[in-house]
């Protein structure tokens, strides 16, 4: 090991120094050396055997029973070295893991991005924030020549990996539908067997789809047990649950889903999210439906997008930035 | 976090007591504990849920693989005892209509 | 020290022989402290896995001398139950009797060349070559 050679020239001096005066500073160059030692790999029997020798050349009198010490201490040392070697290894993967689940990520916002439309007569804001490296949530616009404007919202369950790989599926098969004619629940059973068919065992997909009508303001719906959404209603400035129960998708192949329909007037909002907004918690205490509203309420007066990003730092800081599950929260808010 | 799992057999049932959180760190246990479980005909696993504070839907994710075990093996499963919190992510999901579950209690956070 | 001298391992404190012939054949040859201690602390691992997982074995040392550069060779033999996936044992922190440090992950970081061959009923061989510097 070249690079050893000036090192331990520097050592010798450092330690005879600091036999001599026990002052800081040499200890400070102790520190600088044992740096340099790390930086270039070297292994601590090697150290072990550079005090041996630097502690023979500095002192041509020393007892036998020192030496044999350091031998001791050098065959001690040697497990150390390995485990080191292999630290170094481990931290390699690690990061050729790292990179390659950033460029999963990234082509995961590649494939599946959506536009928020820019329709007439709907204000729409939209947030969605993985917790990890990859977003379990998916959330998807479409707009029909006749000014439809389809939604959906769903979460993959578990994180990561699997979940994003989950989702492109359900992005593929949603392609393949002609979801501009399609009911909202023809969609979910079209969806529900095409999960069931492909998922595992314990996997499934929440999802509610939503379907706009700008001319009269209505909307239809269905759920496939997806977290509850919520409308606003703008004359009696009150928030009520969309009910809409249906089955998960991916459990049972033969399910229907109920349809439901509603009427928005201007001003009223329809609220759509994932559990990560339900499920934040305070410390140790999970929040209450009501305060996700009253915080929803506190922004309603801003315009759609500024209000979910208000809605989203405040979740933030209540969980001290540290999310738990994947947020999307999206607001329609009928102009 | 954490979650204890006690198994006790009997003849033809066996009865799981389960305290704790359901999550995607302890979920593997739960599998691994429950899924067997399942598969001799005729059994009747029954799950205690009364010391499950709070369980994600990796957790829902294990009890639908234990549910398709059982039809599969032709066993039952019962699920008991589910406190408020549990027992309405099992009501979001649909899940309530398709699992047999007896009496929640009500008390929500512990 | 002959071309190939050989220790037999049975009990426990033939690792203790292994390892002092295997040091005393590194010394010989020329290795550094550090080195023969790394030599050392190889040889004990090898022999370690013949006394745990086999009935009986053999640990053999021989001297490279004929080329330029010096060196030395560790074999392992032995009749045990040999490995099923060699690639999982030579994985880094997988070990039956210890963690990251130990194992044939761990031998073939001390040393230069390692190749290992094994069968399912067959038993294993181990060659381990170290050069010096």
């Amino acid at each position: 090991m070249d690079t050893l050679k000036p090192d331990a020239a520097n050592y010798q001096r450092l330690l005879k120094h600091y036999i001599a005066a026990q002052d800081e500073q040499s200890l400070y160059g102790a520190e600088q050396i044992s740096k340099q030692f790390i930086q270039n790999n070297v292994p601590p029997e090697d150290i072990v055997n550079l005090h041996n020798q630097a502690m023979a050349s500095l002192y041509s009198d020393m007892p036998a029973y020192f030496r044999h010490s350091m031998n001791f201490l050098l065959e001690t040392m040697i497990s150390y070295g390995v485990m080191l070697q292999e630290y170094h290894t481990l931290r390699e993967e690690q990061s050729e893991l790292k990179s390659e689940i950033a460029v999963a990520a990234n082509m995961q916002d590649t494939l599946l991005k959506t536009t928020t439309p820019d329709m007439e007569g709907m204000d729409i804001g939209v947030i969605s924030v993985p917790a990890h490296q990859m977003n379990g949530d998916y959330y998807h616009f479409v707009t029909g020549s006749d000014g439809l404007l389809g939604v959906a919202v769903a979460d993959v369950i578990g994180k990561g990996i699997p979940a994003a790989l989950c989702m492109s599926m359900i992005k593929y098969s949603m392609d393949s539908l002609p979801e501009k004619i399609m009911r909202p629940q023809t969609i979910l059973e079209n969806l529900n067997r095409v999960v069931e068919r492909n998922v595992d065992d314990s996997m499934f997909i929440t999802m509610f789809y939503a379907q706009f009508i700008p001319s009269g303001g209505t909307v239809r719906y269905s759920s496939a047990g997806h977290e509850p959404g919520f409308y606003f209603n703008a004359q009696q400035n009150t928030f009520e649950e969309l009910e809409a129960k249906g089955l998960v998708l991916g459990v049972d192949p033969d399910t229907n889903y109920q349809q439901y329909e509603r009427v928005l007037h201007q001003g009223d909002m329809l609220i759509l999210l994932t559990d990560g907004v339900t499920e934040c918690r305070q410390g140790d205490r999970f929040i209450e439906s009501q305060e996700v509203l009253d915080v929803i309420g506190r922004f309603s007066h801003l315009p759609a997008q500024e209000m979910v990003d208000n809605v989203y730092k405040h979740f933030e800081w209540l969980q001290d930035f540290h999310l738990r599950d994947d947020f999307t929260l999206i607001v329609l808010k009928k102009v | 976090m954490d979650l204890t799992i006690d198994v006790t057999d009997a003849d033809n049932q066996s009865t799981v007591w389960l305290s704790g959180e359901i999550d995607a760190y302890t979920a593997p246990q739960l599998k691994e504990a429950l899924v067997p479980l399942t598969t001799s005909e005729g059994h009747q696993v029954i799950v205690d849920l009364e010391d499950v504070g709070y369980m994600d839907s990796t957790g829902l994710g294990i009890f639908i693989s234990a549910l398709k075990s059982a039809k599969e093996h032709n066993s039952s499963i019962r699920l008991k005892n589910l406190q408020d919190r549990v027992l309405r992510l099992f009501q979001i999901t649909g899940l309530d209509d398709i699992f047999t579950i007896d009496t929640a209690i009500w008390g929500g956070n512990k | 020290m002959g071309l190939l001298s050989c220790v037999t391992i049975n009990n426990e404190w033939d690792i203790v022989k292994a390892r002092q012939l295997g040091r005393e054949c590194a010394r010989d040859v020329g290795f550094s402290t550090v080195d023969q201690a790394r030599i050392a602390t190889a040889v004990s691992e090898l022999a370690r896995n013949i006394y745990l997982y086999t009935d009986s074995g053999q640990l053999c040392f021989e001297q490279i001398s004929h080329t330029e550069q010096k060196g030395m060779t560790l074999v392992s033999l032995d009749d045990g139950p040999g490995m099923d996936d060699i690639s999982q044992m030579m994985e880094d922190g997988y070990s039956t009797s210890g963690g990251l440090g130990t194992g044939l992950p761990g031998v073939k970081r001390l040393v230069d060349q390692f190749d290992i061959q094994s069968e399912k009923g067959k038993g294993t061989e181990i060659r381990a070559v170290k050069w010096t510097r």
